[in-house]
């Protein structure tokens, strides 16, 4: 329809028809509406049969308590909503994500965006670094998930023998509810980095250098240029980028389940893992449908603040 | 340009041809007119392959029926499959159900309890263990087959503790015998080799009751009706954790926290000499004695000071007949299950993967004889398992929600092995298992019953 709109032409052409037809005694617009039914109706019934149907199956269930084949048999209303949130362990869990996915956020980016500024420098060997940096795109959560385990191994790791090595008390990375947090912090900024580094370094590419020069006779110094040309030249970039990582984080689930579980002491349960556990390992799908409907709440939530605060920051 | 796309139709051709090919070797290996029993199970490694191999010798010996074994991943899934399956022509006909899960697929009333065709036939049970049978049993009627079976066991690395002149753990030890073994070593090795590692695991939980003799849910562990209310805190689980927290803070014992990359981690210290002794299930005895030189020692599972032992549970999982198949296809799921069963399949089971035979006429089997003559640590797990009499605190807990106990009591374990007040996080867990036992049961509408 829009295309019609754009296109004069053919504007010219169906105002043509539509007066021939009107003639004819047909309702001029029919036509244009069976092409929307016949256009549109394939996706809408995709949509409903595996978004609106879900989504609405699981606001239903979030009422009612369901027995162990996962029928809905008692009406309870919000008490799933209030048992939810009374819950020490639920509030936790909530904390423990915020922590989780700001901690994620904040270091993808900067640290995406620092190796993608050093991958611009053209020096010998620069191809190799910028496969690097970028090569952790191909790999599996699950590859992924075991590497950092060896790393995090208690008795013959890595990171436990490097500080034997150099006399200190190795940590407990995934037993002690404050490192474990860090643990998994560190591995999906690693599992992060990879794409966020490849789309900053687009953007960075996409930088007329121009400026730069500009800026080299006015005798501005680097991080001056980084701060006032860099930076505003891809705020869109990492508009896109800060929205995606933060989506993605409060979905996480691979490599908590691989390296975690969830523990020690629920510190690293996060939404996700809990309505996974809900629904999948205690066939609570009441409960976990509740869940889903908290967590989509807060993604449209924080989805929405960033659209409203971030994009006043795009430049352009 | 054109030689590209010649390049490219001549992939696509061959690949159509690649999956042209497969679908007719399904087809025509389909072409069986025997009558179908599809099994879904969960097993992994060694006991896929044997499990296999079982199959194919079933399907060789009689020309009545097929069975067809599909994976269908870990046990925490499967039991959510099952349940959502049944009535579909997807459902199998005979299916592999962890331990926790009984009770769960008992009230779904979707199953054939065994007893039928025990009955029918005379079928002689008493050759089967009586703590696993028990296990799967309900008021006297045998719901389930066990089938791979394993016992918590104390394994330590007879080697090491020999090096440093340790006396080694008694067969029936106690908790202070397992306390002087582990600070010993701790304290030798120049604080180098841990004591022992007691995972963050549910299971092993559940064991330090029963083999205290404490109930862990009301109405006797849920054999003389549906439980409403649970105990984490009494006399045995108090104790029990006190050691553990105790000794963990002295450095003696160590913490590998919970889930597979705990057990993973777990049996890594101990191949590799850093830990003395860890408790954990009997099938890892293939595992272990394969990744290390090291002589390896198992004892029975240790109880508390001043009590006797009143043994322990079993761990694995049990075979169940789908009642939404006909009677022909269930009598072939019975055959099947008696067919595993046997004497001398469950000597090869227990070689082949470090689960128990159940049979008790096993034990004269050659092949197990041979096992025992190469490696005598390996009668251990049988001795304590046949030893065991079975009453209701070490038959396993009947009742729902399994899964969800052993989430919250791991939590508790994880709080109380980090220094938390012990009371407190096993009260909480406490009062957090009983509202799920309350919403649950409401669902069920299990007391209207």
């Amino acid at each position: 329809m829009e295309t019609q709109a754009k296109n004069p032409n053919f504007n010219i052409a169906s105002k043509k028809k539509k007066s021939a037809e009107l003639s004819l005694g047909y309702n001029p617009y029919a036509k244009d509406k069976l092409y929307a039914v016949l256009f549109l109706g394939p996706s809408l019934l995709i949509l409903a049969l595996f978004v609106f149907y879900p989504m609405l199956r699981t606001i239903y269930l979030s009422f009612f308590l369901t027995n162990n084949l996962g029928k809905p048999t008692v009406f309870v209303g919000l008490k799933n909503y209030f048992a939810l949130f009374s819950s020490n362990a639920y509030i936790n869990s909530l904390i423990a994500t915020l922590v989780y996915v700001i901690a994620v956020s904040i270091f993808t980016i900067a640290i995406g965006l620092v190796l993608a500024q050093a991958a611009t420098k053209k020096v010998a060997g620069i191809n190799f670094f910028r496969t690097i940096f970028s090569a952790t795109m191909g790999v599996s959560v699950s590859v992924a998930a075991i590497f950092w385990l060896f790393i995090f191994n208690p008795s013959v790791g890595l990171l436990s023998q490097l500080f034997t090595a150099l006399n200190l008390t190795p940590i407990n990375w995934l037993t002690e509810p404050g490192w474990a947090m860090t643990a998994i912090v560190i591995s999906t900024v690693w599992m992060n980095l990879g794409f966020t580094f490849l789309i900053f370094f687009g953007a960075l590419q996409s930088v007329p250098y121009t400026l730069y020069e500009a800026a080299q006779i006015e005798g501005v110094s680097k991080s001056y240029q980084f701060f006032h040309i860099t930076l505003p030249m891809i705020s869109p970039t990492i508009f896109f980028v800060s929205i995606i990582t933060l989506i993605e984080s409060f979905k996480s689930f691979g490599l908590i389940d691989l390296m975690t579980a969830g523990g020690p002491n629920n510190a690293t349960n996060l939404l996700v893992y809990r309505i996974y556990q809900d629904a999948f390992l205690n066939g609570n799908y009441g409960l976990a449908s509740t869940e889903s409907v908290i967590l989509a709440v807060i993604i449209a939530l924080f989805t929405f603040i960033q659209f409203k605060v971030l994009e006043k920051r795009v430049t352009y | 340009m054109k030689r590209k796309r010649t390049i490219f139709a001549a992939l696509v051709i061959i690949f159509l041809a690649i999956i042209g090919f497969t679908f007719s070797q399904k087809s025509s290996a389909k072409a069986d007119s025997r009558i179908k029993i599809v099994f879904w199970h969960e097993m992994t490694g060694p006991g896929q392959v044997q499990l296999n191999k079982f199959v194919k010798e079933f399907n060789d010996s009689q020309n009545k029926y097929v069975v067809v074994p599909q994976f269908e991943g870990n046990y925490n899934e499967a039991v959510q499959k099952i349940l959502n399956t049944h009535g579909t022509s997807t459902s199998p006909a005979l299916f592999q159900s962890m331990d926790i899960s009984t009770s769960q697929i008992y009230n779904s009333g979707y199953t054939t309890p065994v007893q039928k065709f025990i009955d029918k036939e005379g079928y002689d049970t008493s050759k089967i263990s009586a703590v696993a049978r028990a296990f799967y049993s309900k008021n006297g009627t045998q719901l389930s087959m066990p089938f791979n079976t394993s016992q918590p066991v104390l394994y330590y690395n007879a080697t090491l503790l020999k090096k440093y002149g340790i006396t080694p753990p008694p067969v029936n030890p106690s908790y202070s015998d397992i306390t002087r073994v582990a600070t010993e070593l701790y304290q030798k090795s120049g604080k180098k080799v841990k004591g022992l590692s007691v995972e963050i695991y549910g299971w092993l939980f559940e064991q330090f009751l029963a083999n205290g003799g404490e109930s862990l849910a009301n109405n006797e562990d849920g054999h003389s009706g549906v439980p409403t209310s649970v105990n984490f805190s009494g006399t045995v689980a108090t104790k029990t954790m006190k050691w553990l927290q105790e000794n963990i803070k002295s450095g003696a014992f160590m913490n590998f926290g919970a889930g597979s990359s705990a057990s993973a981690n777990e049996m890594a210290a101990f191949l590799s000499g850093k830990l003395g002794m860890f408790l954990q299930s009997s099938a890892d005895i293939s595992q272990l004695t394969a990744g290390t030189k090291d002589k390896l020692g198992i004892t029975y599972y240790p109880h508390a000071d001043g009590q006797k032992s009143n043994g322990v549970s079993i761990g694995g999982a049990s075979l169940w007949i789908s009642n939404d198949k006909s009677s022909e296809v269930q009598q072939g799921a019975w055959n099947f299950i008696k067919f595993l069963m046997n004497a001398k399949n469950q000597a090869t089971w227990q070689v082949a993967t470090g689960y128990l035979a159940l049979n008790k006429d096993s034990q004269d089997e050659p092949v197990l004889k041979k096992l025992y003559k190469s490696q005598p640590e390996a009668k251990v797990p049988g001795q304590q398992l046949r030893r065991t009499k079975p009453n209701n605190t070490n038959s396993g807990i009947f009742m729902q929600g399994l899964i969800q106990e052993r989430t919250l009591t791991q939590t508790a374990m994880e709080q109380i092995y980090n220094g938390s007040n012990i009371k407190n996080s096993l009260v909480e867990a406490q009062k957090a298992m009983n509202s799920y036992i309350t919403s649950d049961n409401l669902a069920n509408k299990v007391n209207q019953k």
